[in-house]
């Protein structure tokens, strides 16, 4: 019975890493319509930052953390000004073609400036294990998920009672009747880029130093949180942290328990759960379905 | 199908396609052996992006799995003419020679056709983005499918082609000159090299799936198809029955693929999982975007693109090591440089290009007409 | 003959002499009379960037060797070539260095299925697929039908072979869990365990295994620990060691751990250790050929220092912490060597003769009294390894030579 809650306690941990890349997620396709294939990489790279602030300058942690939100913060909005901007009236695809570019840049440039190593990278939490019922919790899990849920009540509070958040919804819902009353909508969708960039920098924080650091730490986890952002509802806040929680739980105890799937089919079950909400219920679990009136 | 009917006007673009079309297949006596198999790989490519422009330029379905239907079409022939050690097999039936590499590659396209006309319904229920993370999740979850089902299809270790009777014009070349000591005739023709067959075999296809694509449309199947790119709703209240030619442009699409991904098996003479990764969708994204959208002509630039510009990237590393003393060049050795440079180009050709070489040439082509307007 | 092609063969050969790197009359391609020209694939770039520096080790050495005059008075020029780990482009690569570039031989190249895929092509046009970087048991194992391959590493067959063995030894009563990655090589150390165990009490009493494109293993160790094994073998690339480590420690489980070659060098283990916070890794037992660039052992050592300075001259920016820089001129160094031994005039036929008789025990970057060696019947170069224990912070080998000879 213990192995089972073991289980399950590694699907919470496994979950809330994939539910902190899912809000970065959800946070720009709700700001921005657009989904953002590079979000992965830029979590990386941001978190490569900190990495060698602490390690080569000298920083100590939550300074580097800070220095690294900013710097994800400037890196959203500056792509989203300089290079999404110009195509944002176009068709779709040249955004996707573009975030894939940026997938390349980012995944190169990291290798081409800190090499493949794979590196350690330092935790705010104690490196210890709690016991409890025969079931180990390690400390870093439970801090993880704490963080978690701090941030998507942060966020769920920002969009709903802060005026920045209001124009941010309003700016994705409809461009042309928010600068009618005013909005920089430009902004809104550059504000919208940093905040997802700065998510992303936590995520990947949060990530590596159970995982540790290399190029390719957010390459697999993308994945997963595309699926979690997806199964819990692409514009829910909320949904992306149930679905990356439910996802990390299901796959584990799918895995563990049903030999056909075992280690070999985990990524392709998730990725069926991808299709199949798709399919009968797009908006996902907590999203709220889209009607198009014709 | 009976024989469309030409207008005037397109008489002296069929001239100009059989023009080209004889220039291609002169080319390999111009161009050294091996170029010449690195240009069947830009026909391979040209055949695969023909059929995901149908799909995406011509009917506006974005799809980022069309390595899937790759792999598809490369499992079918590498299955077919397989004669590996573990045999495969399904259920009794032991696949070793059962066909020649070249019946297999309709084939390969039938099936890989089938499986995209079969996805193409619960397709229908996704738009946009939407779309595209579906066809996403199929490509990066095939390899994983395609290990394990190990008895089928040789798992990790893959399916080797090379040297098997069902393959044609095995390369049997001497390693000094290069001469093979046997060819193939096709036509009273000798063609001598393994390159050389392989690019008279790719780009023999592309050219008639060229045409094939031009004729489907540039009749009621491509403006029934434009008019669902344009406007769904418009095409549905038009009598445009969108379901059906949803489907059928993925299965066309996924035909097309399947042929390549024949092609892919039969000119690596390898498959195996990693051989369609979900980077081989991106690119043909690539390739249809930059290439451009809902024209045939400039695809061809988009499968150079494709075949080359990680070539040429790699070559910032230098193609020479320093141990040639004065004759090489700087050896800058970056890891990840040429990733950064490819996506570098790729993003300002976005944004200066957003149409694409077609776009450019739409661009040139107006700015001619509207100078002879003036004059006019 | 048809005339573009003998104006352009001619052409070809005039630019191929211009940049001295063609077969001159009667040489075999990739010889001229300064340059022997060698070529191989590397995943410079996608998931296995970090196994780079094989090759990029082996670039260093030959450049230091050119500078002290080369070859029998030629230098040797590495080209190599990425394929992003995806063998499809392995074999275009490798085409391109055969066909194009006109290599003599190809060398180092990366990955299993990789040199599995070029094999049977390299071997039909009679070019040496020379010190295949894989510990693949296929390798050497299939010579007769492949005489023109050969690989280098001791196999991943042997490894666990060793492992078990060891254990059988020891430990008779041990119950192991294995994690493994689920591909060829994780696959060889398995079957190489199980023999090494066959004839003893040791049982294999869970084994689970992880893809590439897995986020992490927690699962995995998970229930690896809850099959009450008592010792752990990790079968696993080293970022999924590290973590069989780490989550081994958080679940607070303290096997004995055998950890593989591939993850074993003394940064890995540092990783591992957690800045010490981690017990689980001490007294792991793991084996070793190469002499590692972290352990104060080695820090006066005449072949490490060299190593460093050859590195710092002609690598820049390489981390002479990287044990696969080692390995990289171990292969090189031995490729130098036989190169000499075909003589003034080397041919293909005469690399390959000499494949058959390799017997060298002065390796330099090798550990002291680890062979390289061949014979007719017999073409596993390294198959001798020593057993090491990490014991605070650095490895330590104890007890002699192991040798295994693969049937």
């Amino acid at each position: 019975m213990a192995a089972f809650f073991q289980q399950i306690v590694a699907g919470l941990a496994t979950g809330a890493i994939y539910a902190s890349l899912a809000l970065a997620l959800v946070l720009i396709h709700r700001a921005t319509g657009v989904i953002n294939f590079a979000q992965g990489e830029m979590a990386m790279f941001t978190t490569y930052i900190a990495w060698t602030l602490t390690a080569n300058h000298g920083f100590s942690y939550w300074p580097a953390f800070a220095v690294t939100l900013l710097f994800a913060f400037a890196l959203g909005l500056g792509l989203q000004r300089i290079v999404i901007r110009p195509i944002e009236r176009g068709p779709i695809l040249t955004t996707v073609i573009v975030t894939i570019g940026l997938v390349l840049i980012f995944n190169g440039a990291a290798g081409w400036i800190w090499s493949a190593e794979v590196r350690a990278f330092p935790s705010p939490f104690p490196n210890d294990t709690w016991n409890i019922g025969g079931v180990a919790i390690s400390v870093q899990d439970v801090g993880t998920f704490g963080v978690v849920v701090v941030l998507v009540l942060l966020l769920a509070a920002f969009f709903r009672f802060t005026k920045i958040g209001l124009a941010l919804r309003a700016s994705a819902l409809n461009p042309e009747a928010s600068r009618l009353v005013g909005v920089r909508v430009g902004w809104m969708l550059g504000i919208g880029w940093g905040l997802a960039a700065v998510l992303g920098a936590v995520a990947g924080m949060l990530a590596a130093p159970t995982i540790f650091l290399d190029p390719n730490l957010m390459q697999a986890i993308l994945i997963y949180s595309f699926a979690a952002a997806v199964l819990g509802g692409i514009d829910s806040p909320l949904g992306a942290v149930a679905g990356g929680l439910l996802l990390g739980v299901g796959l584990n105890l799918i895995g563990a328990y049903v030999d056909f799937v075992g280690a070999d089919l985990r990524l392709p079950v998730a990725l069926l759960i991808i299709l199949v909400v798709l399919l009968v219920r797009p908006a996902g679990l907590f999203g709220k379905p889209v009607t198009r009136r014709v | 199908m009976s024989l469309p009917t030409l207008r005037r006007g397109e008489l002296v673009r069929v001239a100009l396609f059989l023009l080209a079309a004889a220039a291609v297949l002169l080319l390999p006596r111009l161009i050294s052996d091996f170029r010449a198999q690195q240009y069947a790989y830009v026909g391979i490519y040209l055949i695969a992006l023909l059929g995901l422009n149908v799909l995406t330029g011509f009917t506006g379905q974005i799809s980022l799995g069309h390595g899937a239907f790759m792999a598809i079409g490369g499992y079918t022939t590498a299955i077919l003419i397989s004669d590996s050690d573990p045999a495969l097999k399904i259920g009794s039936h032991v696949f070793s020679n059962d066909l020649k590499d070249l019946w297999t590659i309709p084939l390969a396209g039938l099936v890989a056709g089938l499986a995209g006309f079969l996805f193409g319904f619960p397709a229908l229920r996704l738009t946009g983005l939407y779309l595209a993370l579906a066809t996403f999740a199929v490509a990066v979850a095939t390899p994983a499918v395609i290990k394990k089902f190990e008895a089928f299809t040789g798992g990790g270790g893959g399916i080797q082609l090379f040297g098997l009777e069902g393959l044609t014009a095995t390369p049997k070349t001497d390693p000094i000159t290069f001469e093979s000591t046997e060819g193939v005739t096709i036509l009273g023709f000798e063609i001598t090299t393994f390159n050389d067959w392989l690019y008279y075999l790719s780009w023999a296809i592309a050219i008639v799936m060229f045409a094939v694509a031009w004729a489907l449309l540039r009749g009621r199947m491509g403006r029934a198809f434009r008019a669902v790119r344009d406007s769904e709703l418009a095409a549905a209240s038009s009598g445009v029955n969108l379901a059906r030619y949803k489907t059928l442009a993925f299965g066309i699409s996924a035909f097309y693929a399947g042929v390549a991904g024949s092609l892919l098996a039969i000119a690596t003479t390898f498959v195996n999982p990693d051989t369609f990764p979900i980077t081989l969708s991106i690119f043909l994204l690539v390739g249809v975007v930059v290439g451009g959208l809902g024209s045939l002509w400039p695809l061809v630039l988009g499968a150079v693109f494709i075949q080359f510009l990680p070539l040429w990237a790699q070559q910032l590393n230098g193609p020479l090591p320093d141990s040639l003393g004065p004759l090489s060049v700087p050896n800058f050795q970056a890891p990840g440089a040429p990733a950064v440079v490819y996506g570098v180009i790729l993003i300002l050709v976005m944004l200066a290009l957003p149409g694409g070489a077609a776009g450019l040439v739409r661009r040139a082509q107006s700015l001619a007409t509207r100078g002879y307007d003036r004059v006019r | 003959m048809r005339r573009p092609r003998l104006v352009l063969s001619m052409l070809m050969l005039a630019g191929a002499i211009a940049t001295g790197a063609t077969a001159a009359s009667g040489a075999d391609p990739g010889i001229s009379a300064k340059t022997i020209l060698l070529g191989g694939t590397s995943p410079l770039s996608g998931p296995a960037s970090a196994y780079a520096s094989v090759a990029r080790g082996a670039d260093a050495y030959f450049k230091y060797l050119n500078a002290r005059g080369g070859v029998n008075g030629r230098t040797i020029a590495y080209k190599y070539v990425d394929d992003a780990y995806n063998p499809a482009q392995t074999v275009q690569a490798t085409r391109q260095l055969v066909e194009q570039d006109k290599v003599f031989a190809v060398f180092n190249s990366l990955g299993t299925e990789h040199n599995v895929a070029t094999r049977d092509y390299l071997n039909q046009q009679k070019v040496p697929q020379l010190f295949v970087a894989s510990g693949a048991t296929t390798f050497g194992r299939d010579h007769r039908r492949y005489p023109y391959t050969i690989g280098f590493q001791p196999s991943y067959q042997a490894e666990g072979w060793i492992y078990g063995t060891y254990l059988a030894r020891t430990k008779p009563g041990a119950r192991i869990a294995v994690l493994f990655q689920n591909d060829d090589y994780g696959k060889d150390l398995m079957t190489g365990l199980r023999q090494g165990i066959a004839r003893s009490k040791v049982k294999i009493v869970a084994a689970q295994g992880y893809e590439v494109t897995a986020t992490d293993v927690q699962s995995q160790i998970a229930k690896l620990k809850a099959s009450g094994a008592n010792t752990l073998a990790l079968f696993a690339t080293p970022k999924f060691a590290i973590q069989g480590y780490v989550f081994a420690n958080r679940l607070g489980w303290r096997p004995l751990v055998f950890n593989n070659a591939v993850s074993s060098a003394s940064n890995i283990m540092t990783l591992a250790s957690e800045g010490n916070t981690n017990k689980a890794v001490e007294n792991s037992v793991s084996i070793a050929f190469l002499k590692d660039p972290t352990d104060p052992k080695w820090r006066t050592d005449a072949a490490m220092r060299l190593y460093r300075s050859v590195l710092a001259k002609y690598a820049r920016g390489a981390n002479a912490k990287d044990v696969y820089h080692v390995y990289g001129m171990a292969v090189a160094h031995e490729t130098a060597r036989v190169l000499k031994a075909t003589g003034k005039n080397p041919t293909r036929a005469a690399l390959v003769a000499q494949l058959r008789k390799l017997n060298d025990a002065s390796n330099p970057f090798l550990l002291p009294g680890i062979a390289i060696k061949t014979s007719g019947t017999e073409r596993f170069p390294i198959e001798q390894a020593l057993l090491q224990r990490w014991s605070k912070g650095s490895w330590q080998s104890f007890g002699g030579l192991w040798g295994y000879r693969a049937g």
